[in-house]
């Protein structure tokens, strides 16, 4: 499951990513807001403007007609109050009648800090008075009681920047939980879906958020793993049938070529009839390889063969292979060239000792098979560029640059998916390349230097 | 190098097919044996192996009422002889199991009489070798019992090797042998490396058995492959 911490991890970012850009908005839209705020946003002023611009002619107090008409035009009101008299000596004409017209010190203070009759106050000092302005009611929210403990604004950047941090850590335990908890469900529909394509049986528990795709998932695996078994069954099947076949036909293979060779070694016979005898003991030897490269090749096919791959000689194998061949050759029609060098007594490769025997003699075998007449053989064994190579070799008839291509080339009918009724080449080649391809190696087939055909197979050595 | 004595060996042949034992008694027949018996399944055969004491059984593996693998341990207890199974079951597998349980050969149908006859042979000589340990070559006898040479009258001791070596190349004589199978005969598993060691040993058996050791008539090299052992007179 690597996807899981890769998955926190961008949520994670993702999160610290809106945290960034929410501080960022936040701040913009307070500036925005704010400045918008501030040509009215200080009554103070205003009130500070009042009093410098209010002055005493010696009879009354005067304040420019401009400012006294922006102060009706808003609705405010103004009082001027004298420092000595504590009375009110000038004010404004629009003056609601509740407002008290004489102050005490404490009405002073209280005014300054709050509400003449629900009107919010703002004042503003003269040399030898205090100019009130009265805003409508309900325009202003005034705070009364403005003080607050020296270290609280002293470390007023940290505090702000602690409790956002704490929110920070809050909204990230928030999100975390639920996340994981997300996660933790759809973990096993994660490792159900990885595990389907390594064929094993998949089972997720049909429960919590994802209990649909819980469904689909197992049902998938239960429809993938059917087609196998009877993929599987159907190639079993079709192995076991030719394995059948060529099993029936063996008994009775056994008593023509038994008594067809009987026959040909009777001397009481004419040499005409024994040589037709012969002739039936050398066909029904072909059946019989026939039938043996057709189990053996649909085997492979099927890999129903057991494959006993160990550390071997190739060399030995080889050597056996030829021995075997040369000792069965009676009547000397093919001689074998051993041309190996003779230091290479060894070269190991993993091998099944019993396929890779059969594959050498299966070459040998089309050398004669493509050759009655008889012809050489020549037999080779390189070990070079970390593979073991081993070349047959014939001095005979070989095959055309068309043919050699398509041997290269084209699947055998036998394991070929296409309708084809044109036979490519014989069973005993196309074992060959199956036991290539189960060792890990390659078959390939040319004309020979000789004249002839060449056919090398090249396995990794160890 | 008489053999003709193998022939009058006692033989019990055990197949479901009564065809296919006629067809087997008659190829013997012909190839000279003259004591054969044939069963047709697991329990004739136990009953006939009774009193007919056969010297060589030749069982198939599926029988109607059992299978070779069984009959041939059965029999094994009551006599000690060699078996070798004649049977349409090809498989790897099979011979193994065969040759694990004791068989001393497998030959699959479909077969060449001579190629059958040439395996009873050698299953014979092998097990009743010491009956004529007398080996007759051009130019020499060996007597593998006390292990020597007689070559123009005189008496030549062998070694263990040369004996080992030479008794593989005699149980195939005329046949060639691999290095390698006598590289493991004288020098058991594992046996790589050793070449020079062979070609020297077979130097001195040369110089043992041939008339002319430098023109070797009797045991010939085959380049590259191995050794073959000529016998004077050939089965």
């Amino acid at each position: 499951m690597k996807s899981i911490p890769k998955l926190i991890r961008r949520f994670t970012s993702i999160m610290l990513l809106s945290f960034i850009l929410i501080i960022i908005l936040n701040i913009v839209l307070l500036y925005i807001y704010t400045s918008n705020q501030k040509p009215n946003s200080s009554p103070w002023e205003t009130a500070e403007e009042v009093a410098n611009s209010l002055k005493y002619n010696g009879k009354e107090y005067i304040l420019p007609a401009g400012i006294l008409l922006e102060l009706e035009s808003s609705g405010i009101w103004a009082v001027f109050i004298d420092n000595n008299s504590m009375q009110v000596v000038w004010h404004t004409d629009n003056l609601p009648g509740t407002v008290p017209m004489s102050y005490s010190v404490s009405d002073i203070a209280h005014l300054v800090r709050g509400y003449i009759d629900g009107y919010p106050t703002f004042t503003g000092e003269t040399g030898n008075g205090l100019v009130v302005l009265g805003y409508p009611q309900n325009s202003f929210w005034k705070h009364m009681w403005p003080s607050w403990d020296y270290n609280l604004i002293a470390n007023l950047p940290k505090t702000i920047l602690l409790f956002l941090l704490i929110n920070i850590l809050l909204v990230f335990i928030i999100y975390i939980t639920t996340n994981s908890n997300l996660l933790k469900s759809v973990k096993p529909i994660i490792e159900g879906i990885q595990s389907l394509p390594l064929k094993n049986h998949v089972y997720v528990k049909e429960k919590g958020l994802f209990q649909e795709l819980a469904i689909s998932i197992n049902k998938t695996s239960e429809i993938l793993k059917s087609q196998d078994r009877q993929l599987q069954r159907k190639e079993t099947a079709r192995a076991n049938w030719i394995a059948g076949v060529s099993h029936d036909i063996r008994t009775p293979l056994s008593m023509i070529m038994g008594y067809a060779s009987q026959l040909e070694e009777n001397t009481a016979l004419t040499d005409n009839t024994r040589q037709k005898a012969a002739i039936i003991v050398k066909q029904s030897s072909r059946i019989k390889s026939l039938v043996n490269d057709l189990n053996l090749a649909s085997k492979l096919e099927y890999n129903i063969q057991p494959v006993n791959l160990e550390k071997e000689n190739i060399t030995t194998i080889v050597r056996q292979a030829v021995v075997n061949f040369i000792n069965m050759d009676i009547e000397h029609q093919y001689p074998v060239e051993w041309q190996t060098a003779g230091n290479l007594n060894t070269c190991f490769v993993y091998a099944d000792k019993n396929l890779l025997k059969r594959a050498i003699s299966n070459l040998m075998q089309n050398s004669i098979s493509h050759n009655a007449s008889g012809c050489k053989i020549y037999v080779n064994i390189i070990a070079e560029k970390g593979y073991c190579t081993v070349i047959i070799a014939d001095d005979g008839t070989g095959a055309t640059k068309e043919q050699i291509k398509k041997i290269n080339n084209s699947p055998h009918y036998m394991v070929c998916d296409e309708n084809t009724t044109e036979q490519q080449h014989g069973l005993g080649l196309l074992i060959v390349k199956q036991v290539a391809a189960a060792h890990n190696g390659t078959f390939t087939v040319s004309s020979s230097p000789y004249g002839g055909f060449s056919a090398s197979l090249s396995l990794p050595v160890v | 190098m008489d053999f003709e004595f193998l022939k009058n060996k006692r033989l019990l042949i055990v197949d479901d097919e009564q065809e296919l034992l006629d067809m087997l008694v008659s190829i013997l027949n012909t190839e000279g044996f003259n004591n054969i018996a044939t069963a047709g399944n697991v329990k004739d055969a136990l009953d006939l192996a009774e009193s007919y004491k056969p010297e060589l059984a030749i069982l198939d593996v599926m029988l109607p009422d059992g299978d070779g693998f069984s009959l041939m341990e059965q029999l094994k207890q009551k006599g000690s002889y060699p078996v070798l199974f004649l049977t349409a079951r090809g498989e790897d597998e099979d011979k193994f199991k065969g040759f694990g349980l004791g068989a001393d050969d497998y030959v699959v149908k479909p077969f060449l009489p001579k190629e059958l006859v040439f395996r009873i042979m050698a299953i014979l000589r092998r097990t009743y070798k010491n009956e004529n340990p007398h080996v007759k070559l051009y130019g020499s006898e060996i007597d593998f019992d006390r292990a020597e040479i007689t070559k123009n009258g005189e008496h030549i001791a062998l070694t263990a090797k040369e004996h080992s070596i030479l008794s593989v190349l005699y149980r195939n004589a005329g046949r060639i042998v691999t290095t390698d199978s006598l590289c493991e005969a004288a020098w058991g598993e594992n046996p790589f490396g050793y070449e020079n060691s062979l070609m020297a040993h077979i130097r001195r058996i040369r110089e043992k058995i041939e008339q002319n050791p430098s023109h070797p008539v009797s045991l010939i090299t085959v380049k590259g492959l191995g050794y073959k052992l000529v016998l004077k007179e050939t089965i």
